[in-house]
């Protein structure tokens, strides 16, 4: 029994347990990359970073906005979609496939595509916008129009992910209640509203909640936009900790951010599963 | 009525496909583009695949393909190997042990990769495995730990324990019961799971971007450094992103049917 978990145990124990450990550590100390001597600074570093303007009134904002906005979206998007293919027409499994599309590539690709039709020289959408007669705009130079082209390229990544678990949550459904919500004469919004929705309500609340834990640490996407900018006004939380430790070589500040962000997550990833599951509970 | 309700439907999955499709297309166009014409990837007729020429002699793009291959394929079959067992434990086995093993893999699954990919870096440099395979295999192993042996319990407890029950009172061990009944009969699951396992090694990028160097470049990192080093070169990095996404694509047209079976249970 205790075989079984050995290997697994061992890498994890190894290779997260024992650098979260070092982690912490580091983020007691005046670690810098260039100056190795590891002075012990208490909780100096934690008060820098919680009175750090940037973090307070960007960075948090940011990551919990981004958070709320793209896991919302991608979850409606990707619940209606699942609606839309959960019933038989013509070229459905082509339209399934194309759907899900996005599941294949990786976030680094997707943040390059959509950096490349965003371009506010040569973009394809700056073009329409001009062929349309309307102003193009500088996308990535501006904070919230910056902004918004990370949200829509995370939304396009994960909804296929909402709509494949929903999918497949809809088809093993029992029968039963359509049929006895058909002969109550239940419209189509009643019938989702009160049957479907509840049915679903576990595999919603688990989605949700994995899916805002990863928006949380989300990292790639915005590397690969806008780097965090223009200036520092669209980073993220992950963001912040890797530009102090690699960028500003201050690994100490860095480490101090990243244990103030695994806090963060633990308690709202908490919070937000009992919430979700309370507010699903009563809206049946 | 009807007929404005099917008009209504189809312009929505066409509007749906559109948006999913489009950047996709897009990208694959530019890649298609020469230089002179790749500003202008709307306007030219002029179509060429040297771009894809040009990217496959670049010796360092290639060894990234080469390493981002050869290191999701390892980190697929290890990761398997070790979250199978750790999943059956979970699902066959009750008591304390068990339950702190799901309480750590549960409370792990939440903590944000940059929390330990950060001091990540100076481990893999002090035990001397930084910028290597192993040195990048081991933490994607780790990665894959918490959220797979989740997944594995949920799909062996739908599988009924009554075969291995039997098996035991015919006299095979427990290690028997496992190899010869339960595993069989997880086969779905775990094909799902290597497609799954197989693509996020692929596609990951932060712990390739913090654990590699010089020595071990991988294809995410490579794509990325394009943007900052050589953001100008669109139709060499869209040639470079359509190359990245064969493999994905290829696996997951082949795959796509275990994945859906597979997560249904």
């Amino acid at each position: 029994m205790l075989l079984l978990i050995t290997p697994a145990a061992a890498i994890l124990l190894l290779f997260q347990v024992v650098p979260i450990v070092i982690g912490a550590n580091a983020s007691f100390r005046d670690w810098t990359l260039y100056d190795p001597k590891k002075t012990w600074v208490g909780l100096a570093h934690y008060g820098a970073v919680l009175t750090d303007r940037a973090f307070l009134t960007i960075v948090l904002p940011n990551t919990f906005v981004f958070m709320a906005v793209s896991v919302g979206a991608s979850l409606v998007l990707g619940l209606a979609l699942a609606l839309l293919l959960n019933r038989p027409f013509r070229g459905q499994k082509v339209v399934q496939t194309i759907l899900l599309m996005p599941l294949m590539v990786a976030p680094v690709i997707a943040a390059i595509m959509l950096r490349w039709m965003f371009n506010d020289q040569f973009g394809i959408v700056n073009v329409v916008l001009e062929g349309l007669g309307f102003e193009g705009q500088p996308w990535m130079a501006q904070r919230w129009t910056a902004f918004s082209v990370i949200v829509l390229t995370d939304v396009w990544l994960w909804t296929p992910w909402f709509t494949l678990l929903l999918l497949a949550g809809l088809q093993s459904l029992p029968r039963e209640p359509f049929e006895a919500a058909a002969i109550d004469g239940a419209g189509r919004w009643n019938t989702f509203r009160f049957v479907t929705v509840p049915l679903l309500r576990s595999i919603i609340v688990v989605c949700a909640v994995i899916r805002a834990i990863d928006a949380f640490r989300t990292f790639d996407i915005v590397w690969t936009l806008t780097g965090g900018g223009p200036g520092r006004s669209t980073e993220l939380f992950s963001l912040y900790a890797y530009v102090y430790a690699f960028l500003n070589l201050d690994f100490g500040k860095g480490s101090a951010a990243a244990m103030i962000g695994a806090a963060i997550i633990l308690v709202v990833g908490l919070g937000l599963f009992r919430a979700l599951d309370r507010l699903v509970e009563v809206s049946r | 009525m009807s007929l404005l309700r099917r008009g209504l439907f189809f312009v929505t999955v066409g509007v749906a496909c559109f948006f999913f499709a489009f950047p996709v297309l897009w990208l694959g166009l530019t890649s298609l583009r020469p230089q002179s014409g790749v500003y202008y990837v709307h306007r030219g007729t002029e179509f060429t695949l040297g771009n894809f020429a040009h990217v496959l002699r670049d010796e360092r793009i290639v060894q990234a393909f080469v390493n981002s291959a050869l290191i999701s394929t390892l980190a697929t079959l290890l990761s398997l190997m070790v979250t199978v067992t750790s999943g059956y434990m979970l699902s066959r086995f009750r008591g304390v042990l068990s339950r702190a093993w799901f309480g750590t893999i549960y409370v792990f699954r939440c903590v944000p990769y940059i929390s330990w990919v950060l001091p990540l870096y100076f481990v893999t440099q002090a035990w001397g495995v930084y910028d290597s395979y192993p040195g990048l295999l081991l933490p994607h192993i780790a990665v894959h730990i918490c959220f797979f042996s989740w997944l594995m319990k949920g799909f062996f407890d739908a599988i009924d324990p009554s075969m291995e029950h039997a098996a035991l009172l015919d006299g095979c061990t427990r290690w028997g019961a496992f190899l010869r009944v339960a595993l069989p009969a997880a086969v779905p699951a775990i094909a799902a799971l290597s497609v799954l396992c197989w693509l996020f090694t692929w596609n990951e990028f932060l712990f390739a971007l913090i654990l590699t160097g010089q020595r071990t470049p991988v294809i995410t990192v490579v794509m990325a450094q394009f943007v900052h080093e050589m953001g100008i070169e669109w139709h060499l990095m869209s040639a470079t992103a359509i190359l990245a996404l064969v493999p994905a694509f290829i696996l997951t047209l082949f795959g796509q049917k275990y994945v859906i079976r597979g997560l249904r249970i």
